[in-house]
């Protein structure tokens, strides 16, 4: 019986209309990431092996790069830095999503509202209010006892702050699922609080906790908007990469930093993949939510920390926002708006603020469509297996991939002379491409997920019905996905217009952006009007983030009728 | 025998090493009722998702109405199918949904709103046009999503597991209302389930699956009473496997007690197992009236409302054990009781035998 149906002919499967568009879309995709991607970066690893002239010498700009302890220093400080400021965010925002989430403190969504404020600020931001703080001029200067605010110290409050919600969102989703089942066992058997403690509850997030780590770590240690401000002469990987390529068009030396500080993002990459997995294996659909009750001692110490914690968030804003209206800081403090008139600088303009609106507004329409619709493809075609493998692992791509280096990257890619895509250098359009490779990870992710939450047989429905699936796709599956879209949209807004690590190597003098505007200003000195630049990001990010609650709330009354019984 | 409306020949599926389906064919008549009935990874799904082109198999033909349709895909056969998931359209309407598959055939407003209004009437639910899946039951979402199946007039309706995600009581009721649904309609149906119950109230003919292939195609009485392997006898309702040996054509030992039954192809002095159902074993009381008896002990008898169960041992068993069951009226008329010795006629034509080892092979 076997040799029969080894003898008979294989079926090879008629493709219909609805595979074969689906396939050209997945082969379209694939491509494109390829372009924006791939051969960026695969042509950036083949600088690092060549010399000015691109002849090929091997690991010769390594072994140059090493040698020089000048540069190879960078290392040491950029680990030790990163390492130390991880390990201050990761307490900081234990203690806070612990408070938030195991505690009866009062006003938690004031405090969780707070802690998410510097997701709307450049990077750029906590450093310059830094220099006002405590600065050669600064208000606090005392508080430092001498020791200065520009090198490791400056860097570390400056990446603290701008990566505390990053590491406050991913440690709350692991201590929001807490199994009170656990808790009441273990009170019965009377194990003692702080073994409750260290047996139940950090061992219940201990994935959550390394996940953070390794974001945090490879944030800050990929980050170039805090050292660049407020690092002095203190090397970091990400402040040398720039230097080597702005500074002394050392485009090769340039890419082996590049490849220094791909390393530890790789690593990290993996391993969050890793603890996201088990993460999520370890909830069990049986668990009864934990109610924390109140405990004096406890609330009080974490009302305490939140509270802190709170008010360095605000304080280190309130000092952006002070010196932005500030008449002349130090010495007239009166208040006006005489900063946010660019024009007597030139390091920013108005037009370079209008330009990130622009870049915002493309990244998120143009963004999120590709996300979505490739994320469709990948996950609802029933053909071309490989394919469909391969282009998820291109989308994961980027989220190992620090920003300095895809910028890098693509300047080696699109300005070079051969290349027919050449034209898009220096124009919006090249912008537009890069801050959605840059963050294409992330929204990816969150597509998969809103359509893995979807019946898998509507497609196999609708096929019966003879329906092309686009129609499908069209009256079902994106109406019941628009909340995960929208949340696609404003993250890639809120990033377009705060991001300046990739984009700083991609503007011309048409396309200045309002956060590379701040570095040039505080560059030439301007710092009230890089302050003042900053939050002007940090207001519209808010105001577009009110915006989407507003219209998520909108939609949920909307389409309340099929939501949910 | 008229042309089958399905014909199904030698499909096979391979996903890499693993064969999920092993030359399997069948034949299926315009109008059946058709179960594919077995254990989950039995293939049954395997075969439903070739037949509908969703996963096609990678040898064998399948023709549909003369059509020789084994290599297109779905939207270029004509069926419909209902899913365990129901997998409606959330985010349209009851009515929606039912029109889903008409709107694409660029068919007048109102005669899709006649049609519409045609199938709500049909599967009961008239005044639920204008509701969202959501805020129907569960019994009733799969009703929905049977009407959107029917909705086009499909040559071929596909249930893969429509009742699995239902409560007893619904199932129960849904069951009768496919059942009715499909004679009046008269169309091809073929339903996948793993419950042995609802394959054989609802279907015409059963196809019995394991491990890729075919065990036994027949009518539900068929498939009952003349169980044609081990498993079949094992997987379907109660039996009991005793061991047996043949003493000569058309006699077997059982224990101590000899009884006539068909010995084909069993020759004398070979270990068979002999299959039995429960509700088979006749217990005559005191009272030995009949050919084919014998006598055993009751070992323990458990009430189960309108019959008993009773365990059997020991006089002429010896080792062996029987279940069998007894109505308990029966019970009631032979004054029975625990421990007490009884007469039990087994009629020859209810006796099956099997190979001893070969069963699980």
């Amino acid at each position: 019986m076997v040799e029969l149906a080894l003898a008979a002919p294989r079926v090879r499967p008629r493709l219909g209309r609805d595979d074969w568009l689906m396939g050209g879309g997945l082969v379209a995709l694939a491509l494109y990431l390829a372009v924006t991607l791939l051969l960026p970066l695969a042509l950036m690893l083949a600088k690092s092996a060549q010399d000015q002239h691109g002849v090929f010498i091997g690991l010769a700009n390594f072994e140059a790069y090493f040698s020089n302890p000048a540069l190879s220093g960078a290392i040491g400080n950029s680990v030790g830095v990163a390492a130390l400021s991880t390990l201050i965010v990761i307490g900081l925002a234990f203690g806070y999503a612990y408070a938030l989430h195991r505690s009866c403190i009062p006003f938690k969504g004031l405090f969780r509202l707070v802690a998410m404020l510097p997701l709307l600020a450049p990077s750029l931001l906590p450093a310059i209010a830094l220099v006002y703080l405590f600065g050669n001029q600064g208000a606090l200067k005392g508080w430092l006892f001498g020791a200065s605010i520009y090198g490791p110290i400056g860097i570390i409050i400056g990446s603290v702050f701008w990566t505390f919600p990053h590491a406050l969102i991913i440690i709350s989703t692991a201590l929001a699922t807490a199994d009170a089942r656990l808790y009441e066992a273990s009170e019965s058997l009377g194990a003692s609080r702080w073994r409750t403690f260290t047996v139940i509850t950090l061992s219940g997030a201990r994935y959550g906790l390394i996940s953070a780590i390794f974001v945090v770590f490879t944030l800050i240690i990929t980050d170039f908007g805090v050292p660049k401000v407020i690092g002095g002469q203190f090397n970091m990987l990400a402040t040398d990469i720039y230097k080597q390529v702005v500074g002394q068009q050392n485009f090769q030396m340039g890419a082996v930093v590049s490849l220094l500080l791909l390393l530890p993002a790789l690593v990290a990459f993996f391993v969050e993949r890793w603890a996201q997995r088990r993460q999520i294996s370890a909830l069990s659909s049986r668990a009864v939510p934990y109610q924390p009750k109140p405990r004096r001692a406890r609330d009080g110490i974490l009302l305490a920390l939140v509270c802190l914690v709170a008010a360095m968030i605000l304080g280190i804003l309130g000092m952006a926002a002070f010196a932005s209206l500030a008449k002349l800081w130090p010495y007239d403090l009166t208040l006006s708006l005489r900063h946010y008139d660019f024009s007597s600088t030139d390091g920013g303009s108005w037009a370079s603020y209008g330009n990130s609106i622009r870049l915002a507004l493309y990244t998120a329409v143009f963004g999120s469509l590709l996300v979505f619709i490739g994320a469709y493809l990948v996950e609802k075609s029933r053909i071309a297996q490989p394919l469909r493998t391969a282009t998820h692992l291109l989308a994961l791509i980027p989220m190992a991939v620090p920003g300095m280096v895809l910028g890098l990257a693509y300047i080696f890619f699109f300005n070079a002379p051969g290349n027919p895509l050449n034209f898009l250098y220096g124009s919006m359009a090249l912008l537009v491409m890069a801050t959605i490779a840059h963050f294409y990870t992330v929204s990816h992710l969150t597509a998969l997920t809103a359509l893995k939450q979807l019946d898998p047989e509507v497609e196999s429905v609708s096929a019966a019905l003879k329906t092309p699936f686009y129609r499908t796709f069209w009256r079902v599956t994106t109406p019941l996905c628009l909340p995960a879209i929208l949340d696609i949209a404003i993250y890639f807004f809120i990033n377009a217009m705060t991001t300046v690590s990739a984009v700083v190597f991609l503007y011309s003098p048409d396309t200045t952006l309002a956060s590379v505007a701040v570095l040039n200003m505080d560059d030439a000195g301007d710092t009230a009007p890089a302050a003042a630049m900053a939050m002007l990001i940090v207001c519209t990010s808010a105001a577009v983030r009110l915006l989407h609650a507003g219209l998520s709330r909108w939609l949920h009354q909307r389409t309340q009728g099929w939501r949910r019984r | 025998m008229t042309v089958p409306y399905l014909r199904i020949r030698n499909v096979t599926k391979r996903f890499g090493q693993f064969t999920a389906l092993d030359d399997v064919s069948i034949d299926i008549q315009r109008g059946e009722f058709v179960c594919f009935l077995g254990p989950s990874g039995c293939g049954k799904t395997t075969l439903l998702r070739a037949i509908s082109g969703l996963d096609i198999q990678t040898h064998g033909v399948v023709e549909q109405d003369g059509r020789d349709i084994s290599a297109l895909p779905p939207a270029q056969r004509d069926f419909g199918i209902v899913f365990q998931s129901y997998a409606l359209f959330q985010n349209l309407t009851v009515a929606g949904n039912i029109a889903y598959g008409l709107e694409n055939r660029k068919q007048p407003k109102a005669e899709i709103q006649k049609r519409v209004k045609e199938l709500l009437e049909l599967i009961g639910l008239p005044d639920s046009g204008h509701k969202y899946p959501g805020q129907l039951s569960g019994g009733q979402q799969q009703r929905v999503a049977l009407a959107r199946a029917l909705a086009v007039s499909p040559g071929l309706l596909l249930l893969d597991e429509p009742l699995s995600a239902l409560d007893a009581k619904v199932r129960g009721h849904l069951r009768d209302e496919i059942k009715t649904l499909q004679r009046r309609l008269g169309i091809t149906t073929i339903m996948i389930t793993h419950d042995q119950e609802e394959a054989i109230s609802m279907a015409d003919r059963i196809v019995v699956m394991r491990d890729g292939r075919i065990e036994q195609i027949g009518t539900p009485l068929e498939i009952y009473h003349q169980p044609a392997s081990l498993f079949v006898a094992e997987f379907i309702g109660a039996m009991n496997l005793v061991p047996a040996m043949p003493l000569r054509h058309g006699e077997i030992q059982l224990g101590t007690a000899r009884l006539a039954c068909a010995t084909d192809g069993y020759a004398p002095g070979t270990a068979v197992r002999a299959a039995v159902r429960p509700e088979d074993i006749v217990c005559t009381g005191k009272v030995n009236g009949h050919a084919n008896s014998f006598q055993a002990e009751v070992r323990d008898m458990e009430f189960m409302g309108p019959f008993f169960w009773l365990s059997l041992g020991g006089g002429a068993l010896g080792e062996q054990r029987l279940r069998a069951q007894l109505p308990s009226q029966r019970a009631r008329e032979l004054g029975l009781q625990a421990n007490e010795a009884m007469h039990l006629h087994i009629p020859a034509e209810h006796i099956r035998l099997f190979p001893q080892s070969a069963g699980h092979g």
